[in-house]
């Protein structure tokens, strides 16, 4: 029988730690690179032109040229700013989606009479596009004269707790038989067994559907500010470049750009949390 | 047995529903066990060995008969806390270190932390397991992982402890030492603890038990009781003894005679 522990890797001192950062670093550096050719290589060998596929330094003299003729901040600060909006409102909607999805899991488990009844409208719910509701609840909440965030954030809810909801479930039914037996014989209470053992096993599966929510609610939060009278979010500013494509096409890309470094920036934040929370544990 | 049992089955039956029809597990067994007791539970697979352990812990209702222990409803002496089980693999959490798993019974049951962090810590000694009391689950051999299930068992020195082969998935090595260590803190503890130990292996059921029960084929009853009359304390040497043979031929022909 082995009585060692595995051992800290001897080469934690400086090379060795530099040799693992430069490990992490090589393939995310490599694949950017490659990107970059990429993009520049097929404008060279395709002939792109400029309108269809803007050069990367046009990308980046894009970002410092300030916006309204000269008048404004850089673009990039508009960005910046618009992102930040549209990050917000995803973080809203992450949040209380995962607030109702816990919910949801919770009373489904409890009660499975109720998850019976109503998981197929849980499920129907999201085959619905977000495209058609959007505007519906974001217009009509409008109406209602509710603030302009709560119906963005709405419809980020919407993307969010379904994920949730259906990894949260999963988990909490995902502990062994034998594992509540032992319960049981403890004579432990049902709330001692939830806290005690449920949650915690199932914190791996929730943060898979956490990561999925997290760039799900992005994507909702810009949907959610498509419609017309939205005034800040990426989703404005999207809209507001594809109308001004053909005298300024790199403002489009710079938006896109800017869409989905929020949606890693999110989903990192929640692997970084996924990380501190169960970083320390393996499968038995 | 002369002694009023601490437990005691009194024409107890298991069935269980299938899709071909109800399965009888158990039929009309009755036996009594006194306090302090060394039971080893043996028989083919299917016999409802751990069926029967499963109705003395609470984990299982009878279909027919009843089940007393210490003159208690098992749900009554469940909620008591008269129950240490340990399964064929250890189930420790895996999110908890060494120590917070044999510390969990205490916890749920409103130890102050500094009592409940010292039981299980000489527990934890106690298995030889004392060094590793930080270490997570996954960083510990199966063997050890088994020995911290047992110290969680006894954390709460339930008065019968309920073992499932529990050294079932060992290699014999370990299994064989395990054996012995079971018997030393078994013989050590006070009160010593009733153990109902469940295993398919004949020369275990022999060495650790004061009786051996035999249970036959489905449907399971108990076939024979077989008293090992080896002296204690048990040790390596047990193995060799002529009396510990006898035994073993003893158990071996009974279990070869219920296939014919």
């Amino acid at each position: 029988m082995g009585y060692d522990l595995p051992r800290a890797d001897p080469g934690t001192a400086w090379p060795g730690q530099f040799a693992t950062a430069l490990r992490r670093v090589l393939p995310v550096a490599t694949v950017i690179l490659a990107l970059l050719g990429l993009w520049e290589g097929s404008k060279l060998l395709f002939g792109f032109s400029d309108q269809r596929l803007p050069h990367l330094a046009a990308l980046v003299e894009a970002m410092f040229t300030p916006i309204q003729g000269g008048t404004g901040p850089l673009l990039l600060v508009q960005m910046l700013v618009n992102a930040w909006a549209t990050f917000r409102v995803a973080l809203g909607g992450f949040l209380l989606g995962t607030l109702l999805g816990f919910g949801l899991a919770g009373l489904f488990l409890r009660v499975s009479v109720l998850e019976r009844g109503l998981m197929p409208y849980v499920i129907g719910s999201q085959t619905v596009p977000i495209l058609a509701i959007a505007p519906m609840v974001v217009v009509g909440f409008g109406r209602l004269g509710a603030a302009p965030w709560a119906a963005k954030v709405l419809v980020a809810t919407y993307l969010t707790f379904f994920p949730v909801t259906i990894g949260m479930l999963r988990g909490l039914r995902a502990v062994s038989p034998q594992s509540l037996d032992l319960m049981r014989s403890y004579a432990a209470s049902s709330a001692q067994t939830f806290w005690k053992l449920r949650l915690p096993s199932a914190l791996p599966f929730l943060f898979t559907s956490l990561k999925i929510a997290a760039s799900a609610s992005v994507i909702g939060a810009i949907v959610a500010e498509l419609p017309a009278g939205s005034r800040e979010g990426l989703g404005v500013m999207i809209l507001y470049a594809a109308q001004f494509y053909n005298s300024r096409p790199p403002a489009l890309y710079l938006a896109i750009l800017a869409a989905g470094l929020v949606g890693v920036a999110f989903y990192s934040l929640v692997a970084l949390a996924e990380h501190l929370v169960v970083g320390t544990r393996r499968a038995e | 047995m002369s002694i009023v049992p601490i437990i005691e089955f009194d024409r107890v039956s298991k069935i269980y529903p299938s899709g071909s029809g109800p399965i009888t597990a158990l039929h009309e067994v009755s036996l009594g066990i006194a306090a302090g007791e060394f039971i080893a539970l043996i028989g083919p697979s299917g016999c409802g060995k751990t069926t029967l352990m499963r109705l003395i812990g609470d984990l299982e209702q009878p279909s027919a008969g009843t089940v007393r222990v210490k003159a208690k409803s098992p749900d009554q002496a469940r909620r008591d806390r008269d129950y240490g089980i340990v399964f064929q693999s250890p189930v420790l959490y895996a999110w908890r270190t060494i120590c917070k798993n044999v510390e969990l019974p205490l916890e749920l049951m409103g130890y102050p932390r500094q009592q409940r962090h010292e039981r299980a810590m000489s527990l934890l000694r106690l298995v030889g397991l004392g060094d590793f009391s930080q270490a997570y689950p996954h960083q510990l051999s199966g063997g050890m992982q088994q020995r911290a299930a047992i110290a969680r068992a006894l954390s709460f020195a339930p008065s019968i402890l309920l073992m499932d082969e529990p050294f079932g998935a060992l290699d014999e090595i370990t299994r064989e030492r395990l054996q012995l260590e079971l018997l030393s803190i078994w013989a050590e503890s006070d009160p010593r603890p009733t153990v109902i130990f469940v295993t398919h292996s004949i020369p275990e059921a022999v060495f650790l038990a004061d009786r051996v029960i035999v249970l036959s084929p489905r449907p399971g009853r108990v076939q024979r009781i077989i008293e090992v009359n080896v002296p204690r304390p048990r040790a390596f040497e047990t193995r060799e003894d002529p009396r510990f043979f006898t035994l073993l031929t003893e158990v071996r022909e009974c279990l070869r005679a219920m296939e014919g």
